[in-house]
């Protein structure tokens, strides 16, 4: 049956039909469509199947991976930078095996559309021992998640997918099986100390050379089924390409349409590799150049004086594939002269800047605003976390980004290592319960006194609003009852869209901060503007706008404020864009020295 | 057929929907189709640019000097994209007030934003509006009005009357001045 997927969704359809029911993860662009989508399906065709945002990619591997132990077929999902969180059980896992089948996937961000990093998962594979899996296409993606999980149960191994942005986000015709067979399969784990349990050394010792015997079979494996059926329709030119993923893609759109000459083998299995029958390919070429995102995973396998590749820096060492730079690494590596047949002049004007920006209305803005109204920056530090709110960086309202909960256990360390400063570290709920309470533990147990504020709107947001603990569960779990847990008071505070009322919240944190000896830790109960059911009732409903004889172009408002509608007319005032404003009037009494801002009108 | 449209505008403005509609309509016409869609990050009111490649393709991106047709829901972010379009083939459509500035493509603009403020339609079909345009302007674009109605139907039938309504009051619009 045809069906139009996007990548995410045929993944998701993929493991349906695959008979995976227990899949666990935590969101993260590229990845987050997956487990919802596989909700959807699964609701849709009342199947019984397990599917949970789990609180962080570690444990929602965990989960998964005891799923596949006591026989089960499962799924965890998650983003590259996730796999880190996750990297500490997956190191384990990939030596103990499985007995089931479980499928790994995690998503890439070439060209770091959306992450902190762009880093390649295939490495990690590769660091971890697993087999992976690159699909190009979201019809490839499909048909890999089903490869994936009957491959995963032959060989008892965990199988990593790895797709890309371009391909978890990307839109195809895809034909997908008709019927469906899918029952809930029946766990039944069986007592296996020596397996499941081995400890250091002998037990981990065996189990690390089956691990390596294990691998020499998968590259047997991915040469007589992957690799080898591919070779008859190599043509004997020249030159020989070695694709994996989206880089395959490229290669051959520009291969075709500027008819290149050259054979091009692709690689569906980038680890493990069968190094010397690969290698015996090799005599009949000149040049063999890889073509690979992001990292020289496949390179770094072979080896030969014909390769071409990152290595040699033949190929872009970093950002997206595009055919530029297919025709730029041919040019490199002297097979066609130098070409610019995928090259445009860019509009030469100056255009507005459009960076990544909270929406008009987002509580945060206020939050972040308010912070450094009264937490001044030249006597404060303000550490972030990963979230929507990390896009405060426009009102130049945080100062450190490092990985997930990191705000928390930085805001630790300044307020040992610069202790005149007044530390402000700023979390979301979903990070908070993701990696923030052990570093909050952490500062309660050492005394560090620094002040600490969770953005609570009950939602991932920025990934598309996936569910959070206490969204579910809001009687049990409670940020405020886990800050009391650690034995210190919370602050909570409703949030209003007047930022006078925030503003004054800031300041009673800046008088608890003067004589306190453990962190100040607050609450903002917010809501997200796009989450219907949380937001209703709390939207604004005013029409902003800027009165020019009052406004002065001081650009206290777009610097210090900066919401989306705010910008210069034509006389050089401010202006408000009525398609953009969300009417929230927060704007209206602090944000502007001469009050230019004023309401109109009611919506 | 190869035919490759870029999509351009405001997080918010409903470019992902489009993308959508257009991959359905390919579908239709039995035409394999590739679209990408860059979201994440973008929120509200940052720049979003999509792909849709129509025919036999393997890349998911448009390259520069590539694309056949670019439709802007916001001006600013026409001119944004521009290096996408083919040189010989490159046509635009965008919603720009009349004194934009001039570029070196067939460009047509209509100032959609000015007929939502005077509530001539509703803001959020803006994307339906301008599709309209381009099925009264671009010779070469690939699908008929009926197989965009088609497309807008099946993606969400309980919608799908206003969305046909703003449709032709694009199309009307842009006939009439013409
Ligand atoms: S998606 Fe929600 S939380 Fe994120 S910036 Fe927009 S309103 Fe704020
Ligand atoms: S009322 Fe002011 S703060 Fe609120 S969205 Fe409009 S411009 Fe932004």
């Amino acid at each position: 049956m045809k069906q139009i997927l996007m990548g995410n969704e045929a993944i998701a359809l993929g493991l349906i039909h695959a008979g995976v029911d227990m899949v666990s993860g935590y969101p993260g662009t590229p990845s987050s469509e997956i487990l919802g989508n596989f909700q959807k399906f699964r609701d849709k065709n009342k199947l019984e199947a397990y599917a949970q945002w789990a609180t962080n990619e570690k444990v929602g591997f965990e989960v998964a991976y005891a799923g596949a132990i006591s026989g089960k077929r499962t799924c965890a999902t998650m983003k590259q930078v996730g796999l880190n969180v996750a990297s500490d059980a997956l190191m384990s896992a990939s030596y103990i095996g499985l007995k089931g089948a479980m499928l790994l996937i995690s998503c890439d961000d070439p060209g770091f559309y959306s992450s902190q990093t762009e880093q390649d998962s295939r490495s990690f594979a590769k660091f971890a021992r697993i087999p992976v899996l690159d699909p190009s296409t979201p019809q490839e993606a499909y048909d890999m998640v089903k490869l994936g999980i009957e491959f995963s149960h032959e060989f008892e191994s965990i199988v990593m997918l790895r797709p890309v942005m371009r391909v978890s986000h990307a839109r195809e015709i895809c034909d997908v099986d008709d019927a469906l067979h899918v029952k809930a399969n029946q766990g039944n784990f069986e007592r296996n100390i020596p397996r499941w349990g081995a400890v250091p050394p002998a037990g981990r010792f065996r189990q690390g050379l089956e691990q390596i015997d294990r691998l020499e079979a998968i590259k047997a494996w991915n040469w007589d089924h992957l690799i080898k059926p591919k070779t008859h329709a190599l043509k004997g030119e020249t030159i020989l390409c070695l694709t994996s993923g989206t880089g395959d893609g490229y290669v051959r759109e520009a291969m075709s349409e500027l008819e290149i000459k050259a054979d091009i083998l692709k690689l569906d299995m980038p680890y493990p590799l069968p190094k010397e029958k690969l290698e015996a390919l090799f005599v009949n070429y000149d040049k063999i150049i890889v073509f690979e995102e992001s990292f020289p995973c496949i390179e770094e396998q072979l080896s030969s004086v014909k390769l071409y590749g990152k290595l040699t820096k033949h190929v872009h060492l970093i950002d997206e594939f595009s055919k530029d730079k297919v025709l730029a690494a041919l040019a490199k590596a002297d097979v066609i002269a130098p070409s610019h047949a995928y090259q445009s002049e860019k509009y030469d004007q100056e255009l507005p800047k459009r960076p990544p920006n909270m929406c008009p209305g987002c509580p945060h803005r206020d939050v972040h605003y308010a912070i450094t109204k009264v937490f001044k920056k030249k006597k404060s530090i303000y550490t972030s976390d990963i979230g929507c709110y990390t896009l405060g960086l426009n009102q130049a309202a945080i100062d450190t980004i490092l990985c997930m909960g990191a705000s928390i256990s930085m805001a630790s360390g300044f307020s040992i290592s610069d202790p005149d400063k007044t530390v402000v570290a700023t979390i979301g709920d979903s990070t908070f319960m993701h990696s923030g309470v052990a570093p909050l533990i952490n500062a309660v147990y050492q005394n560090h006194k620094f002040v600490l504020i969770i953005l609570d709107n009950s939602t991932t947001a920025m990934t598309g609003r996936q569910t959070t603990p206490e969204r579910t569960n809001p009687n049990q779990i409670d940020i405020k009852r886990i800050i009391e847990g650690c034995g210190i008071a919370c602050h909570e505070y409703v949030y209003e869209q007047d930022l006078t009322k925030t503003v004054d919240f800031m300041k009673s944190l800046q008088e608890a901060y003067k004589t306190a000896t453990s962190p100040v830790v607050a609450v903002v109960r917010e809501f997200c503007v796009l989450d219907k059911d949380n937001a209703l009732g709390r939207l604004g409903n005013v029409v902003v706008e800027v009165d020019e004889d009052k406004c002065v172009a001081c650009d206290s408002c777009i610097t210090n404020y900066k919401c989306p509608p705010m910008h210069y007319n034509d006389a050089g005032k401010m202006e408000i864009d009525p398609f953009l404003c969300a009417g929230c009037g927060s704007c209206l009494d602090v944000v502007c020295p001469t009050d230019a801002f004023v309401k109109k009108e009611e919506k | 057929m190869k035919y490759q449209i870029v999509i351009a505008g405001i997080g918010g403005q409903g470019a992902v929907f489009l993308v959508k509609v257009l991959s359905i309509a390919s579908a239709i016409t039995h035409q394999k189709c590739l679209g990408t869609e860059n979201h994440g990050m973008s929120q509200r009111g940052g720049s979003v640019s999509c792909y849709v490649k129509i025919g036999d393709f393997y890349a998911p991106a448009i390259d520069e000097g590539q694309a056949d047709l670019l439709i802007a829901l916001e001006g600013n972010e026409a001119l944004r994209n521009i290096q996408y379009l083919s040189k010989e083939r490159g046509v635009i459509v965008m919603n720009a007030p009349k004194n934009f500035p001039k570029v070196d493509f067939e460009t047509h603009s209509i100032d959609a934003f000015k007929k939502a403020k005077a509530k001539e339609f509703p803001i959020d079909a803006l994307n339906v509006y301008m599709l309209g345009v381009t099925l009264a302007l671009d010779a070469h674009f690939p699908f008929t009005c009926k197989e965009i109605e088609e497309a807008i139907t099946m993606m969400n039938a309980k919608v799908a009357e206003k969305n046909i309504t703003v449709l032709h009051q694009g199309i009307n619009d842009t006939k009439a001045k013409k």
